[in-house]
């Protein structure tokens, strides 16, 4: 018993450091909150955005931010959790924070649009792409809705006089889940399909799924890139060689992953997404080379092209409503903001940028953009 | 500083320190909460470490007092909290009351509670035949079981992998009455352990074969502590599905089973004052940090935490180190700083500890 | 023949599960501790492959570093976290473990960043097929390992000189010390050749899919305790029967779509359903206790 406090000793000494750290600094500018997976299974995403939103506010500030007021980040973790998302919030507004990305996964998201309702804090988000993230006037989305990525992935497929397809799926995603459901809603009844499930980000071994898929010739997989290319490798040899392997925007970023030689799937690799990390021209083509070198390629996906998108998407705004006579300033409330960027983002404000040209938003919060098909990859000629 | 010492030293105080601690921090953080000097920030946290405490002082009786481990204590919170969400969510479009409805919570933590402690009581049936580890995962496995049947039963019933959507109540008055709830549970866990029947279960521990031979009825027991202590891990489920707006499975993985575990063992196996304290030290810690390290000193979290648990561990428990401890503790720091050179009674040092910690709040 | 397929799937899986379970209930038998590290020493395995490869890209050559590489963390650890505690109540040593396991992944992070890594040169492709039955190359060598090493293991600890002694401190430490058996050595080696082991089942993973990220180690290191525990804690034949069962179990309802998102919990059901049956697991022995 007497030991604990030895414990309490410890946890002080901690709060007391935590203190004197979190005191230092106010400073002249406008705070952009974040919360996302920086660590854990889905980091690789959260880390993405940080880096990538952490670059555009560098940008901006280098060319003198919003009228000499800097930008500035607060990135917080939630490891993916809706339950750290709480504390990450009241985090972010008693540090002040005026404006925010939102959550990087779908599930944290929700916490986040229930808690933002009520101190009225604008987010747009990159990578949310819950159909019920924007559901409250305060919520954007940078990204697709799920119902958007599944009905226009369906719509596609339908297209394509296909009599029967392959499905896989991670089962406790949200994600995954949501697309799923959308894209079952909007196939044509004569197409029948096979399923396959797994769950966690990262599968160790995919052989039970692989041999239910082994004789689909299209696949459709709404799920992240990491397990996508542990899928791709490990099936290579086991489903036909020229088979189509179709995603929807979280396959972006699967040739990045260090070590992945995408040439040795034999398989044709294809995506609706708003991004392609192999862009080489225009904004994206620079995007994708600063990030690089700033940041390695190893993280480069859409999570941070979408990220970088939002943030010159928020300052875009801001920067028009100043335009327009209104004024913003380091001190303007989170409330006050939501409402300028609210007006904006409501209005006739259009956006270019990474991810997509003459991008603008619906009242409902959605965004309204062109999805690209992208073929990442054909198949293998031999 | 000796006339507030030798007013803890008095055996009613003694025996009752706790729940005044307890009271005095829900009647001053209430009081502040309701005249807005609260932050967001100190009522999420102080919601949190109702909540682990509940957890804690529970698992703290199976674990602590049975002498069974148990790694599934998440699993028995998990179906308070779906089940107690769900009726409240339907109490509350029933009756068309707001969200906030204190009957709609009383009634929703009773049944999330009674439900998971059925779900305690059929657990506590293979307790009776396994023994140790083999316990232990059997927990595991229900805990994991609970978890991956409710997210894949269909959405319309239990929301699916989005979580399943819960009424929120007002935060400026939930964690008055979740420190309420910690002032129950610690009511009915100490009164029962003080009792005949809690002298019972610790022989139990001590030695079943022992305590079966002197006419205990060992099976009676197991199944009655396992079924108290799910009770409140349900309440405490009940209680954070009103802390959120949705009810996710995620969150109820092993690794939540254990974050309760650790704070039990830390806290002092047979203590349910230290149960309590270690509970809220834990997540005070786990809050600060998360908030203090932003971006790329995140990762940092785990492994100061990690560090803390590792030195604590070792140094409280490891043999080798008993000469060290005596000499350097906090009773021995702390009377060197006041110069005092009588000890303090072993139950009085509870009671610095807790203010210590009211005050960092 | 989609029966067969999918037992020959669970055989792969459970082949992997049953070298960490090795590991697992050899600490658990001599230790007497969970030990929640042990599948993140996979992971650090996994790392040590990596760098190795960097540097030489041999994958054999990578193998025996991680097996080196391993075994030393793997002493360090007892000998920094867990032998301070000896002769404390293994929860305490418990709390620990979960320390390490959460200190070995956060350091991981830090010295080799959030993406995954691929391990393409590891990795071996190719299946047998006999009529309509495909094996993978990999699922034959995973077998074949593990089959060897169980051999090996229950021979070593039946009769070589350590091994006995192994026996005798999981029997009864005190008495083994006092017939002169240098317990704290006894109790190194046998960390020792469970990181090793976990190396080589870090191999086996990555031989099947070459994703590896610091987590690489959590999931199956639970499923190898939960085979470990099928087997019977201590038992070395016990968790490859263990790890098979639970792997065919796993891959059997990965096949039937409507039941795959269930696969956990149909796996811990019958976890549950044979711990019940047989309370010391399938092949453990069951104790009397006295007073």
């Amino acid at each position: 018993m007497k030991k604990i406090l030895s414990l309490v000793l410890a946890v002080l000494m901690i709060a007391g450091c935590c203190a004197a750290l979190s005191s230092c600094g106010k400073s002249n500018t406008i705070k952009i909150g974040m919360s996302g997976p920086l660590t854990g299974d889905a980091a690789v995403y959260g880390k993405a955005v940080q880096n990538s939103a952490d670059m555009a506010i560098k940008e901006i500030n280098d060319n003198g931010g919003l009228n000499g007021i800097m930008l500035e980040l607060l990135p917080y973790d939630d490891q993916a959790k809706s339950e750290n998302v709480q504390t990450n919030y009241a985090s972010m507004i008693e540090a002040g924070v005026q404006v925010s990305l939102g959550c990087v996964t779908t599930g944290a998201g929700m916490e986040f649009t229930a808690l933002s309702k009520d101190d009225n804090l604008f987010f747009l988000t990159p990578s949310a792409t819950g159909d019920e993230i924007p559901q409250n006037p305060n919520g954007y989305q940078m990204c697709f809705a799920d119902s958007n990525q599944g009905g226009e992935a369906a719509k596609y497929v339908n297209s394509l006089n296909l009599s029967h397809i392959g499905i896989l799926y991670r089962s406790d995603d949200a994600y995954s889940t949501g697309i799923l459901k959308q894209f079952k809603e909007n196939l044509n009844s004569n197409i029948t399909y096979t399923e396959a499930s797994f769950t966690t980000n990262q599968p160790t071994d995919l052989s039970a799924q692989i041999d239910l898929l082994k004789d689909c010739t299209f696949i459709f997989c709404p799920i992240y890139y990491t397990p996508a290319a542990t899928f791709m490798l490990q099936a290579k040899d086991k489903i036909a060689k020229d088979a189509v392997y179709y995603g929807c925007d979280g396959f972006d970023g699967i040739e990045s992953a260090e070590g992945f030689d995408i040439s040795t799937i034999p398989q044709k690799i294809s995506m609706l997404s708003h991004f392609d990390s192999k862009a080489t021209e225009g904004l994206a083509g620079d995007y994708v080379k600063k990030y690089t070198e700033t940041y390695g390629k190893d993280t480069l996906n859409q999570f941070g092209a979408s990220a970088y998108d939002c943030v010159y998407a928020i300052f875009g705004a801001m920067k028009k409503a100043v335009e327009a006579g209104k004024e913003i300033t380091a001190e303007t409330s989170a409330y006050e903001l939501c409402e300028i960027l609210k007006e904006q983002f409501n209005g006739d404000y259009t956006f270019s940028g990474v991810t997509g040209t003459n991008v603008t938003w619906q009242s409902s919060g959605y965004v309204t953009k062109e999805a690209k098909y992208v073929v990442i990859k054909e198949v293998n000629a031999n | 500083m000796n006339r507030i010492a030798a007013f803890f030293k008095k055996p009613f105080i003694r025996r009752y320190a706790n729940y005044l601690v307890i009271g005095a921090a829900a009647l001053i953080f209430g009081l502040l909460s309701v005249t807005g000097a609260l932050s967001m920030s100190n009522q999420f946290l102080l919601e949190q470490i109702s909540i682990a405490v509940l957890l804690a002082v529970s698992l703290s009786m199976v674990v602590g007092f049975l002498g069974e481990l148990s790694l599934g204590h998440a699993g028995f919170m998990c179906v308070g909290a779906y089940l107690g969400g769900k009726i409240a969510s339907l109490l509350v479009s029933a009756m068309g009351v707001g969200e906030s409805n204190f009957l709609v919570l009383i009634l929703s933590l009773l049944i999330g509670g009674a439900v998971a402690a059925l779900f305690g009581f059929i657990i506590g049936l293979p307790a009776l035949r396994l023994r140790g580890d083999y316990l232990a995962i059997v927990t595991l496995a229900f805990g994991e079981i609970v978890r991956s049947v409710l997210m894949n039963l269909p959405s319309e019933l239990f929301g699916g992998t989005l979580g399943l959507k819960t009424p929120r109540f007002t935060r400026q008055y939930l964690f008055i009455i979740a420190l309420v709830l910690v002032l129950a549970c610690l009511a009915v866990t100490q009164n029962l352990i003080r009792s005949k029947h809690g002298r019972a279960i610790i022989s139990i521990k001590d030695n079943e074969i022992a305590a079966r031979a002197m006419g205990i009825d060992v099976t009676k027991y197991k199944l009655f502590v396992f079924t108290i202590s799910s009770f409140f891990a349900g309440v405490a489920g009940v209680l954070y599905s009103y802390t959120q707006s949705t009810v996710q499975s995620a969150t109820f993985d092993y690794n939540y089973s254990i974050e309760i575990l650790v704070m039990v063992v830390l806290g002092g196996m047979g203590s349910i004052n230290g149960s309590m304290i270690a509970a809220a030290l834990i997540t005070f810690l786990n809050v600060k940090l998360q908030s203090v390290l932003k971006g790329d000193m995140a990762v940092l979290k785990d492994v100061i935490y990690a560090l803390i648990l590792i030195l604590i561990v070792i140094y409280k428990n490891a043999p080798g180190l008993s000469a060290f401890r005596e000499k350097y503790n906090f009773k021995t720091l702390t009377a060197k700083l006041f110069k005092k050179k009588e000890t303090v009674s072993k139950n009085g040092d509870t009671v610095p500890v807790v203010q210590e910690e009211a005050k960092d709040e | 023949m989609d029966f067969i397929n999918a037992l020959i799937n669970g055989l792969s899986l459970g082949g992997t599960y049953a070298m960490i379970a090795i590991g697992y209930t050899m600490v658990y038998g001599i230790a007497k501790m969970l030990n929640f590290a042990h599948g993140d020493i996979i992971m650090v395995g996994g790392y040590a492959m990596y760098v190795t490869l960097l540097l030489v890209g041999q994958p054999i050559v990578a193998l025996i570093a991680a097996i080196v590489f391993c075994v030393i963390l793997g002493v360090c650890v007892e000998r920094f976290a867990y032998k301070p505690l000896r002769g404390a109540s293994p929860l305490a040593v418990l709390i620990t473990a979960i320390g390490v396991s959460s200190l070995l992944q956060s350091l991981a992070q830090i010295a080799f960043g959030s993406a995954p890594k691929m391990l393409m040169a590891v990795q071996i492709s190719g299946t047998v097929t006999l009529g309509s039955i495909h094996i993978a190359y990999y699922t034959i060598l995973t077998l074949a390992l593990t089959v060897v090493i169980m051999v090996a293991m229950t021979l070593f600890v039946k009769y070589s000189k350590p091994g006995r002694a192994m026996v005798a401190v999981s029997e009864d430490r005190d008495a083994a010390r006092l017939m002169g058996i240098n317990t704290n050595a006894i109790i190194a080696i046998t960390f020792a050749i469970g990181s090793a082991l976990a190396a080589v089942a870090g191999y086996c993973m990555l031989i099947k899919s070459p994703t590896l990220t610091n987590t690489l180690g959590a999931m199956p290191g639970i499923k190898a305790f939960t085979a470990a525990v099928i087997g019977g804690i201590g038992s070395i034949p016990g968790a490859m029967l263990g790890g098979i069962v639970l792997g065919v179990i796993e891959a059997i309802s990965l096949s039937i779509p409507g039941l795959a998102p269930f696969t956990d919990a149909v796996e811990f059901g019958i976890l549950i359903i044979i711990l019940l049956v047989k309370p010391a697991g399938l092949l453990g022995k069951a104790r009397r206790e006295k007073v």
